[in-house]
This record gives C-alpha cells, sequence and structure tokens, in this order.
C-alpha cells in the first residue's frame, strides 16, 4: 500500500470498491469535480441573481409581492428623481477612489516592511493579516464601539493628551462619519493588498536590486524605477481589488452609520438595501444596484488584462 | 523496501477532506439549545389554555426579535414548546436582532419559504401582499376579550382593503424618561410636560452641567418616535386620516423650527448617530438627562448602574401647541405569510399567546402592554407596586393601566391607518431626515419639509397605483 502511496501516477493494482477508485485517478474527472462548486457558485450566487435585478428592475415586485407586474422604465424615472440616489452615487465614487489610492500607498509600505528581514517576522505578517481575516461585520461592530459617541476610546486618548475637549462624534457628523467609513475600508484592505504587493516585491530576481544598488540608485530611485515597474501588474491588481470590494460593500456603512447622518454616507449598495428592504421597494432597489455594474464589469476586464500582462512578463 | 508515506497523494486528500467534513457536519449538530431560566416575583398569572378548535399536528416555526428585556425570550420560547406538547404540534421558536427582523421577512416571502409566524417590533403593513389575512383571529380575540385598543387596530388593519394583515396582541407606550437630580435644580422636580418645558429645563442642564438630551435624528426606529411625536403635539402629521399626505404644513414648519431649537440648546451631534441601544446607553452611563424611550433603558440600569435607575423618573407624552401624543415604542405585529405551512396551527397559537399575554407582560417585566385591556388585569397594582425592585415601587404609577397609557399615544400613522405607504416611510427614515437635516443647519425648515412632502407624496402614489391605500 506504501508503495502504491508513493507512486500517484502509476494505476492502483488492487481496486476493493472497484468503480469509485478509478474515477478518484482520473484526471478529467477531478477536474470537473473540482471545478463543479465554482461554476455553481458563480451561477447561483452571482449569474442568477444578476438577471433576476435585470428582470426585477423593470418590475412592480415589492417585498411583500413577488409576483411579476411590467412597469417599463418607472423605477429608473422614480430613482432618477430622488436625491439620495445621486449623493450615494457620488459618495459610492467617492469612497472607492480615496480607499483605493490609500489602499495602494499604505499597503506598498506595509508590504516592504514585511519582506524586510527581522526579528519576529512571521507573529508581524501574521498579525497584519487578522484585519482581512476577521469577518467585515464583526470588525465593523468592533470600530462602531471605537468610534462610540460616549464610549470611544479614541475621544478618551485624545480628550487625555489635551488635543480635544468635547467628543469627536465621529459618526454623528458627516464629513468625520465619511472619514471613518472610508478608514475602516481602508484597515480592512490594507493587508490584502501588502500580502499580493509583498509576493511582487518577493519575485524580483536579486541580481536586478544587486545591480541597480552597484550603480549607485538609492532607495527612490531604485523603489520608482525598479521596484515600482516591475511589480505594477500586481499593484493594479492590488488597487483593483481594493475598489470592487469598496465599491460593492454595504456593511461597513450599514454597522457604522446606517448611511447617517441625513443620508450622507449612504452608498449604492446600502442606498439599495434601504430601498428594496426597508422600504419594500425591490424595483427601485434592483435599478439602484444596477448601477454598480457597469464599474465592476470595467473592473473586471482590467484585472484580466493585468493577469494576462503578468503571464507574459 | 524503503517505508514511504507521501500524506498528500491526491486519494489521501480527498479521504481527510472527507472525514473533516463529517466531522465539523457532526460538531455543528451537536450542539445544545439552552434551557429556560425560571423567572422569580410570585406574582406571574396562571397560564391559561382552550383547546384549539381544529385538530392539529406537524411543526410550526416562529421567527421573532430577541426581546430588549432577555426573561421574555426564555419564557416565550418555553411557553411556545409547552403548547406544542399539549396539542400535538413540533414548536420551534427563532430570534434575530431587532434590526435583521424586516430583512428576515422581505427575504422569506421573495423565496415563498420559512417561518409559519413572522413578528415585528413596528407595523408590517408593506408585507400586506404577502401574507394571510388574520381577521378570524382578531375577532375571536375580541369576542373572547372585548374591544381592541384603536392604536393596535389602526396597526394591523387596513380599512382601505379591508384586511387584518397582522395580528397585534401587544404593544409598548413610550413615555419620556428624566434625570430627577438633573431636573429638580432646574425648577423641574417632576420632570418637564409640555416641549418647551423640555427646551427650558434641558437647555440649562446641559449650560450648566454639560448633559444633553437624547432624543435620535437618526436612520432607526427611536427617531421615527420621537419625529411623529413632535409632529403630532404641534398639530401636524404625515397624512390626513382619509390617507392624503399632509406634510408640508406650518404645523410641520414649526415643529422643525422647534426641534432646531431643542438641538441648538440641548443636543450634540450624538443624535445624528442614534442608534436603538443609543438610549439605554446614554442613560446608563449618565450622560443624559432626558430620553424617550419604554422603561427598558431604566430596568438595564437596574442591573448596570442602579444609581441612574433611582434617579430615573417617567412622564407621559409632552404637551405642545396642538396636542400631547406619543408614539407607541412598540407595536407588536404577528403575521403569517402565505407560504406558511400550517397556518392553522399559527394561528391557534396567536390565539393561546394573546389569551395569556399577562404572562408575557409580567416576563417582560412590564414592558409589553396588551392589545385588549383585560388580558392584564393585574397591570394596574404591578404599576402601582413594581414587582422587579423599583425604588421607589410606585415609580410606574404614571403609566396607570394599559387605557391610560393609550390616551396619550397613537398609532404611527395617526390620524389615519398605519398603511404600506407608511410602513415604507418608516422604513426609509423619511421624518428623522426631515428633522435632522434642518437641525445640522444643511436646509431651512420650510426646504426640508417641501422636500419630505415630496418623498412621502412619491412613496404614496406607488402604493396608491398598487390600490393598497386610499386618498387621492
Amino acid at each position: 500500500m506504501a508503495d502504491t502511496l508513493t507512486e500517484p501516477t502509476a494505476p492502483p493494482k488492487r481496486q476493493p470498491d472497484g468503480t469509485r477508485q478509478r474515477l478518484a485517478d482520473r484526471d478529467g474527472f477531478l477536474a470537473w469535480i473540482f471545478l463543479v462548486p465554482t461554476v455553481v457558485y458563480i451561477v447561483a450566487l452571482v449569474a442568477i441573481p444578476f438577471f433576476m435585478a435585470i428582470a426585477f428592475a423593470f418590475s412592480d415586485v415589492t417585498a411583500g409581492n413577488p409576483s411579476y407586474g411590467w412597469v417599463g422604465l418607472e423605477n429608473f424615472y422614480r430613482v432618477f428623481d430622488d436625491a439620495v440616489f445621486w449623493q450615494a452615487l457620488g459618495n459610492t465614487f467617492v469612497f472607492t477612489a480615496i480607499s483605493m489610492v490609500l489602499i495602494v500607498v499604505l499597503g506598498k509600505v506595509l508590504a516592504m516592511i514585511l519582506v524586510a528581514d527581522f526579528k519576529g517576522k512571521w507573529l508581524v505578517r501574521f498579525l497584519v493579516l487578522l484585519p482581512w481575516t476577521t469577518p467585515v461585520a464583526l470588525s465593523s461592530v468592533t470600530w462602531l464601539w471605537l468610534l462610540h459617541s460616549i464610549y470611544s476610546p479614541i475621544d478618551w486618548v485624545l480628550r487625555n493628551v489635551g488635543l480635544i475637549e468635547d467628543n469627536m462624534y465621529f459618526l454623528g457628523r458627516p464629513g468625520l462619519a465619511m472619514a471613518s467609513v472610508i478608514a475602516v475600508h481602508v484597515w480592512r484592505l490594507v493587508p490584502l493588498a501588502a500580502v499580493i504587493m509583498m509576493v511582487g516585491i518577493l519575485s524580483i530576481p536579486d541580481d536586478i536590486t544587486e545591480a541597480s544598488r552597484i550603480d549607485g540608485a538609492g532607495f527612490w530611485r531604485r523603489m520608482f524605477e525598479v521596484t515600482i515597474p516591475l511589480t505594477f501588474p500586481l499593484i493594479a491588481v492590488a488597487a483593483l481589488f481594493g475598489a470592487i470590494f469598496t465599491f460593492t460593500d454595504m456593511a461597513v456603512v450599514y454597522v457604522l452609520t446606517g448611511g447617517g447622518p441625513t443620508n450622507s454616507t449612504h452608498v449604492l449598495a446600502s442606498w439599495s438595501f434601504v430601498r428594496g428592504i426597508g422600504g419594500g421597494d425591490i424595483g427601485q432597489g434592483a435599478v439602484i444596484a444596477l448601477f454598480l455594474f457597469p464599474l465592476l464589469l470595467a473592473a473586471a476586464v482590467l484585472i484580466l488584462r493585468a493577469v494576462r500582462k503578468m503571464e507574459t512578463i | 523496501m524503503p517505508f514511504q508515506i507521501d500524506p498528500w497523494t491526491r486519494r489521501r486528500f480527498l479521504q481527510l477532506t472527507g472525514l473533516a467534513g463529517a466531522g465539523v457536519t457532526l460538531g455543528a449538530c451537536a450542539s445544545e439549545p439552552e434551557s429556560p431560566a425560571d423567572q422569580g416575583g410570585g406574582q406571574a398569572p396562571s397560564p391559561v389554555f382552550n383547546e384549539p378548535a381544529t385538530k392539529l399536528s406537524g411543526e410550526l416555526s416562529i421567527l421573532l426579535w430577541s426581546h430588549f428585556v432577555p426573561s421574555h425570550d426564555t419564557w416565550f420560547d418555553s411557553f411556545a414548546k409547552d403548547w406544542g406538547k399539549k396539542v400535538g404540534v413540533n414548536v420551534r421558536v427563532d430570534h434575530v436582532d431587532v434590526g435583521n427582523v424586516p430583512t428576515q421577512i422581505a427575504s422569506q416571502i421573495q423565496a415563498g419559504q420559512g417561518h409559519d409566524i413572522l413578528q415585528y417590533i413596528a407595523t408590517l403593513s408593506e408585507f400586506e401582499e404577502g401574507v394571510l389575512d388574520l381577521t378570524d383571529v382578531n375577532e375571536e380575540v375580541t369576542n373572547r376579550h372585548g374591544e381592541q385598543l384603536e392604536i393596535c387596530r389602526q396597526s394591523s388593519f387596513n380599512p382601505h382593503t379591508n384586511k387584518f394583515y397582522a395580528h397585534a396582541p401587544g404593544w409598548v407606550p413610550d413615555p419620556g424618561n428624566f434625570r430627577k437630580s438633573l431636573w429638580e435644580p432646574v425648577g423641574f422636580p417632576d420632570g418637564p410636560s409640555t416641549w418647551d418645558d423640555l427646551l427650558q429645563g434641558a437647555t440649562e442642564i446641559k449650560k450648566s452641567q454639560g448633559i444633553p438630551v437624547g432624543l435620535g435624528m437618526s436612520q432607526e426606529i427611536d427617531s421615527n418616535m420621537f419625529g411623529h411625536a413632535v409632529l403630532w403635539s404641534h398639530g401636524a402629521s404625515v397624512q390626513d386620516e382619509n390617507e392624503n399626505v399632509a406634510l408640508d404644513s406650518p404645523e410641520t414648519v414649526a415643529a422643525v423650527e422647534f426641534v432646531q431649537k431643542l438641538f441648538k440648546n440641548a443636543m450634540t451631534d450624538e443624535v445624528f448617530s442614534w442608534n436603538a441601544s443609543s438610549n439605554n446607553e446614554g442613560l446608563i452611563a449618565g450622560e443624559l438627562s432626558y430620553i424617550l424611550n419604554s422603561i427598558s433603558a431604566w430596568r438595564s440600569s437596574q442591573e448596570a448602574n442602579p444609581q441612574v435607575a433611582k434617579d430615573t423618573f417617567f412622564v407621559p407624552a409632552l404637551e405642545g401647541p396642538e396636542t400631547a401624543l406619543a408614539a407607541q415604542h412598540v407595536m407588536y405585529n404577528y403575521v403569517v405569510p402565505k407560504h406558511a405551512k400550517n397556518p392553522d396551527a399559527a394561528k391557534e397559537f396567536m390565539l393561546h399567546y394573546t389569551d395569556n399575554f399577562g404572562l408575557a407582560t409580567y416576563h417582560s417585566r412590564l414592558y409589553d402592554f396588551p392589545s385588549w385591556s383585560s388580558l392584564s388585569p393585574k397591570l394596574g397594582d404591578w404599576l402601582s407596586s413594581d414587582p422587579f425592585g423599583a425604588k421607589p415601587a410606585d415609580k410606574l404609577s404614571l403609566l396607570g393601566n394599559v387605557d391610560t397609557a393609550a390616551e396619550w399615544s397613537a398609532s404611527i400613522g395617526h390620524p389615519g391607518p398605519s398603511s404600506p405607504a407608511i410602513g415604507e416611510i418608516i422604513g426609509t427614515f423619511v421624518i428623522p431626515n426631515m428633522f435632522a437635516r434642518a437641525a445640522r443647519g444643511g436646509m431651512s425648515p420650510e426646504q426640508t419639509v417641501k422636500r419630505a412632502h415630496q418623498e412621502c407624496e412619491r412613496i404614496f402614489s406607488r402604493w396608491r397605483k398598487r390600490d393598497l391605500i386610499g386618498g387621492g
């Protein structure tokens, strides 16, 4: 039996349960078996909901009545007539753009730290990854307490070092509430970006770095003329992942601010949820959600191009 | 022959992952539900049992909120299961956080499957088309216990479609909670009795002691209740009794101007980030001088901060230029979705639960009030001499009894029914946002009222088109 285990390509000598063992050793069969969950997942949780959203956008379906009635473009007119929709659309782009820039810059810095050789490197790498591995709803609740109007430890520290007199009310003031949402997005996505970029940095051959060093290139010159150009496809992937996760996320907004104050932090995903589920208007909720699609499509195309570019390097 | 083991051959990997999956599944199945704890007190009413009208069997699943007073849930779970054992039905009760209940209901109705009974703490009128007519349940309860309170009928009955979309066995009043030690020095030892008193006293307290009032203007349910109370007290309302939008009026503008002043003088920006537990947190921390809430915040402080609990007292709805009305804090709506597999058992359970609502009142520590006055005959006595340790024992006596509290309370659609349009206005927080825009200074009172009026018109027109509301 031990001999058989050491030679995975050899056909099994004994097949006590016949067919099942033969199937388990067939590459083509296993390839399909392993692919099926992914395909089922994508079809069930992405493709079907997407086409349902398109169908609902032209319907009078409500939370209380799933029966389908065609209403043409009426839901679109109603959504466009709503000032909160335009605010949510603007917020979505603002949140995504600012988060993306911060995620890339801070992710790059973190990646440089993570590739450095120091004692306890593995512990630091583990701790750095925690924000990414923590479920977003859970981490948002933690942040809710950190930014609490009465119990915020951030307020406490700032008060005790004499920087503020009254609490900041992070989630009660539109500017600070938006900054808080962006900060939480950046906090949870920087580790992912750092790990992606770390892979890029580690893949740069040592002789290139050495050669540039011998040629007299300093840290910044090496950074901008060697490291960044060579890792650009991975930086692009990190940026696009950050953008997609920020653009489509509603958990952070929903848990932290509920879209407030006065709808000032709503994004398309959260406003779609409020209109579709809170207000019971599934049709309008679907229209709002559909506005996520064009940017996500563009992001997907860019990611695929970046990946292809990496393959040809 | 050299002994070699490579544990990560393909076959080995499949075997190990298969075993791991089976282990996880078995582990998940092995958890046990918590056993209910006994509630003390010794004054609980005796349970009542009426034989169901028909022979019942099968399963009954119930989804309801996690009660703000946890002892209620412990009692409810065993109460429901005990009934199931008696009538031959296997009962399952699931509790979810209050904020997630509407999402659960919407997704179950869309999917056409889920629980047999769905419960929420506000009107579920927007789900009318997806639920069964419960007129028979309401008629039976009325036969047994007399007339239902109007406030509860208006929150479960659609006069336009003549349908009881929900059964509303109970509700919760929304008195003002004030800290006596703060209000006494500013000349209001018994707390404010009018909105002007509130403005005057709260302004002085914030100036002298730095403690604000906590009345939410955020995207959550308590903010809706505060907003409606201010509107009604000033003679304004979202709709008239014929279900026409009536928000854009001088009375609404006056109400918004009042809230602007109140915010400027006596509140902080925290009210814009209010959530359902902010009242409780602020009161327990001793950081608020006045809140609009049920008695749950004070009940929580009895254990968490007894000093604050001792110092907290109650006032009924504040008097405005027109009247004194508060919204209900909670309005229980039980619905039976069309997909329910066991509607007969669902209806019989509702009857049984309603018959025993006195127990719900008791085990919620007087939080839940019945919709039929006769259902909790001891309530007046309990409120006069609290069995759960109020100091002084008659602290809740201002609530009088069910009828007294109902006199200064109104359903959320007042003066009309709580229609699907009203449900959507509540669900999308049109009223709290109207006040908040003016309080923050982003819009004038006139502008914000006009914008909210337009939003309401849009919502009403859509539901009117579906022939679910009147007016127009």
